[in-house]
């Protein structure tokens, strides 16, 4: 290996963040994607597969990838976890009916081995609309206090307004890159 | 005479005072400006240092398998000492030359991991091992938790917005509660549900045998375990899970997908009632893009061959006109 291919590598190390989107169908993982990168959300179709989206934030390469929730495509999630900085869990605040699907996929998702160490942002999206749960409850329902293997944080978020949605993920950036990029 | 005295020894005073402080402020720089804080000085006991881990790092293949723990250890030390090292003197050191070293570092990192992989690859093993009881106690942990969210999320039951637990009904809401709300219809038997109005979405949970005609719906549509239904809405997605023999008139603007179903037959959405081009305008769904004919199948996957869970309902087999419906309940 040469010298400028290691130096290369070091900076390209140094920038990039690899960051799965996970959670339940309808959540709005898509439209979350779609949001952040500038794109159109009124013509989003159900994830058959997953998207992936490469931007530029804080100085940062991220990687995002977003998979399908429907309940066929979870045992495939295990396929994306390599090498993954940060995780965003995304809930329908709306749906108090599935909350505890979604605190069980959650908590199996944690038990992961090549995910520890991952940063875990919880997206309570949908807040904006009327009937949503407040954060406290969908804290409670999804057990988050008991989580201890993860730095986690969860936010309240609306894909469709666009609120708190970098909040959140400035602090995920902010996390991962005290873990990793402790040299700058 | 005596004037002159005075005034040279006046100045000699001051000039001693000059001097005196030059040579504190030449003392004072000589101690801030340390020797060791220079390029060349790091650059020798970066040397030192690096080929020190070096001459660790070619001891491996050598050692007995009951240090090399210990030694993989100490090389690790000294690498992440050796790394500090660096990133403290970045206040003096070229940011090329900064790089450098890091990258020098980074390789010794790398291969000390490499030969821990070669030379002790039981470490990992043993990892596992420990934490198999571990994550039992934890899914059994979590199973109990389970329990006490179901009946949490029957607690959440009186935020829902709908029917529930009923048969043999009709059941109509009008755009004045339903203006974008999320309306959930459940547990539900031998009923004609009719949905005047723009929601913002609509979870059709649980009907067996019922009639669902429904305006406009923003977001998506919902459905899952439902049997025997003729359900009539317009969305922007629409979801159907665990479901059999429904026949849906349908106008979805993005895409609308099956999971875990079958029987499921599709025409276009065909309801009329008077405010309904109103509302459609409200839902800002598109009235001239409808995907009713084009449903994704999450259990079959293969492009080539139509999925055998959901066929395009007969033309002779549809129902044109629904305005008797919506007071009738089905049989």
């Amino acid at each position: 290996m040469g010298f400028l291919t290691i130096l290369k590598k070091l900076r390209q190390k140094e920038k990039e963040m690899r960051i799965l989107m996970l959670g339940l169908d309808n959540a709005g993982k898509t439209t979350i994607l779609k949001r952040f990168n500038g794109e159109p959300i009124d013509t989003i179709s159900p994830t058959l597969g997953f998207n992936i989206k490469t931007l530029e934030h804080k100085g940062y390469k991220l990687n995002i990838w977003d998979v399908g929730g429907q309940k066929s495509l979870r045992s495939y999630w295990k396929n994306y976890f390599e090498s993954t900085d940060g995780v965003a869990w995304v809930v329908d605040s709306a749906d108090a009916r599935r909350l505890a699907d979604c605190a069980r996929e959650l908590h199996s998702l944690l038990r992961e081995e090549r995910l520890a160490g991952a940063t875990l942002l919880v997206l309570a999206n949908k807040a904006d609309l009327p009937g949503a749960l407040t954060l406290q409850e969908i804290r409670e329902a999804l057990d988050l206090d008991s989580i201890k293997t993860h730095h986690w944080r969860i936010v309240r978020c609306s894909a469709v307004t666009g609120e708190n949605l970098l909040d959140g993920m400035d602090w995920m950036l902010d996390d991962i890159a005290s873990r990793i990029f402790t040299l700058d | 005479m005596s004037d002159r005295n005075s005034v040279l020894e006046r100045l000699s005073r001051r000039d001693a005072q000059r001097l005196e402080k030059l040579q504190k402020a030449h003392k004072a720089r000589e101690e801030v400006d340390a020797s060791n804080e220079n390029e060349d000085f790091f650059s020798g006991a970066f040397k030192i240092r690096s080929e020190y881990i070096e001459q660790l790092l070619s001891q491996i293949p050598t050692l007995e398998t009951s240090v090399l723990t210990a030694h993989f250890d100490n090389i690790k030390r000294e690498v992440n000492e050796l790394q500090k090292y660096v990133v403290t003197s970045s206040f003096f050191l070229k940011e090329f030359n900064m790089r450098k070293y890091l990258g020098i570092v980074q390789n010794l990192q790398s291969k000390c991991y490499e030969l821990e992989d070669q030379y002790v690859p039981r470490k990992k093993f043993g990892f596992t091992r420990k934490k198999i009881p571990k994550s039992d106690n934890q899914k059994h942990n979590l199973d109990e938790h389970d329990g006490v969210d179901k009946i949490d999320s029957n607690k959440w039951d009186d935020k829902l917005f709908g029917f529930d637990s009923l048969e043999g009904k009709v059941l109509l809401l009008e755009n004045d509660v339903l203006f974008q709300r999320d309306v959930t219809m459940r547990n539900l038997k031998n009923c004609t549900i009719g949905l005047k109005g723009v929601m913002g979405t609509l979870h059709l949970t649980n009907l067996d045998n019922c009639i669902v005609l429904s305006g406009p719906v923003t977001s998506s549509v919902f459905i899952e375990k439902c049997t025997n239904c003729k359900i009539v809405t317009a969305c922007q997605q629409l979801r159907m899970h665990t479901s059999t023999k429904c026949d849906i008139y349908l106008h979805v603007t993005s895409k609308g997908i099956v999971e875990d179903c079958m029987e499921i037959r599709t025409a276009p959405y065909n309801l009329r009632y008077e405010d309904l081009e109103k509302h459609f305008n409200m839902s800002s769904l598109d009235k001239n893009n409808n995907n009713w004919d084009n449903l994704d199948d999450f259990n079959w996957l293969a492009p080539d061959v139509p999925s055998p869970n959901w066929s395009i309902l007969d033309v002779k087999g549809r129902v044109n006109d629904w305005s008797e419906w919506w007071s009738k309940i089905p049989l």
